[in-house]
């Protein structure tokens, strides 16, 4: 599934310009180095976090979108900073473990 | 030296904090990393001529590269963090060398070593081992699209200047999310 796909199908609010990109698994944290140490290229990371610093995070692993989930607010300049290095970040008012179930029944599963 | 084409992992991975503390005495900054409880900020304490006081507690990590292959180790146990240039600067050298790199679809990231109290500016990590960190982070995407260069964090004015930002995360207790990093410098 693409990351374009994946909004169609599950209603993820698109924030930034990005490059539809294949999308692999599933990685979950809210610590940079967490993700820096464990996150795999392609993965969706599922995050609370909003700081700008998740962009280079991000494509340091080369993650294939993030998505700021329970509705938290995502500050402009990350929003900005993610179109420049054309990652997606999309946005779900849903709670994670309720959108993790979600993008499982579409069968993305942890890779 | 080995003819092995490294296939680099991150192994002995340790999450802890990166420690900053500043001398409100002479001014400097010194960090460490440490994977025991730390202290609040605001602690403060004399050791010799210095009155360190904590200035922040980074939550972070540390590894060291295996390669696949060989089992070659290389210990990065020197590098404070990982920095990104947040373009302060337009006539930054580290600003003129990111959009050179970013036009090549290459993203600049820049290592850092601790900070002493000898010293303003961060250790720095040789270059052969950033190449090799480079490689790490190469191998794991699909070069064609983009690539990483890491590059060693050597300005000669330190961080007096720089507004660049750690990849690491601050304010993890705080109630409300950080979205505005104060700099520790």
């Amino acid at each position: 599934m693409t990351t374009q796909e994946l909004i169609e199908k599950t209603g993820l609010r698109p924030l930034s310009k990005f490059e539809n990109r294949n999308v692999e698994g599933v990685y979950i944290s809210d610590m940079v180095s967490d993700v820096m140490a464990g996150a795999k290229s392609g993965n969706l990371w599922l995050t609370v976090q909003t700081h700008k610093s998740i962009v280079p995070a991000a494509n340091l692993v080369d993650v294939a979108a993030i998505i700021i989930t329970g509705g938290k607010q995502v500050p402009v300049e990350t929003v900005e900073l993610a179109s420049k290095y054309n990652i997606a970040i999309l946005s779900s008012d849903l709670p994670t473990f309720q959108l993790v179930g979600k993008l499982y029944e579409f069968g993305i599963g942890a890779k | 030296m080995s003819d092995c084409q490294h296939q680099w992992d991150m192994a002995n991975i340790q999450f802890g904090f990166v420690v900053f503390e500043k001398c409100f005495h002479c001014n400097c900054v010194r960090t460490y990393f440490t994977r025991e409880g730390v202290g609040i900020i605001g602690d403060e304490y004399r050791e010799d001529d210095h009155f360190w006081q904590r200035v922040e507690n980074a939550q972070s990590f540390r590894f060291d590269l295996r390669c696949s292959g060989c089992g070659a180790l290389e210990p990065f146990d020197d590098m404070m963090g990982l920095f990104y240039c947040t373009s302060c600067q337009p006539e930054c050298r580290v600003e003129k060398l990111r959009k050179q790199l970013e036009a090549k679809r290459t993203y600049l990231v820049l290592a850092c070593g601790f900070l002493r109290e000898i010293a303003p500016i961060p250790g720095r990590i040789s270059r052969r081992k950033l190449e090799e960190l480079s490689r790490y982070f190469n191998q794991r995407r699909d070069t064609t699209r983009s690539r990483i260069e890491v590059a060693a964090f050597d300005l000669e004015t330190g961080f007096a200047q720089c507004q660049g930002e750690f990849l690491h995360d601050v304010g993890m207790l705080s109630p409300e999310p950080v979205t505005d990093r104060k700099s520790p410098f």
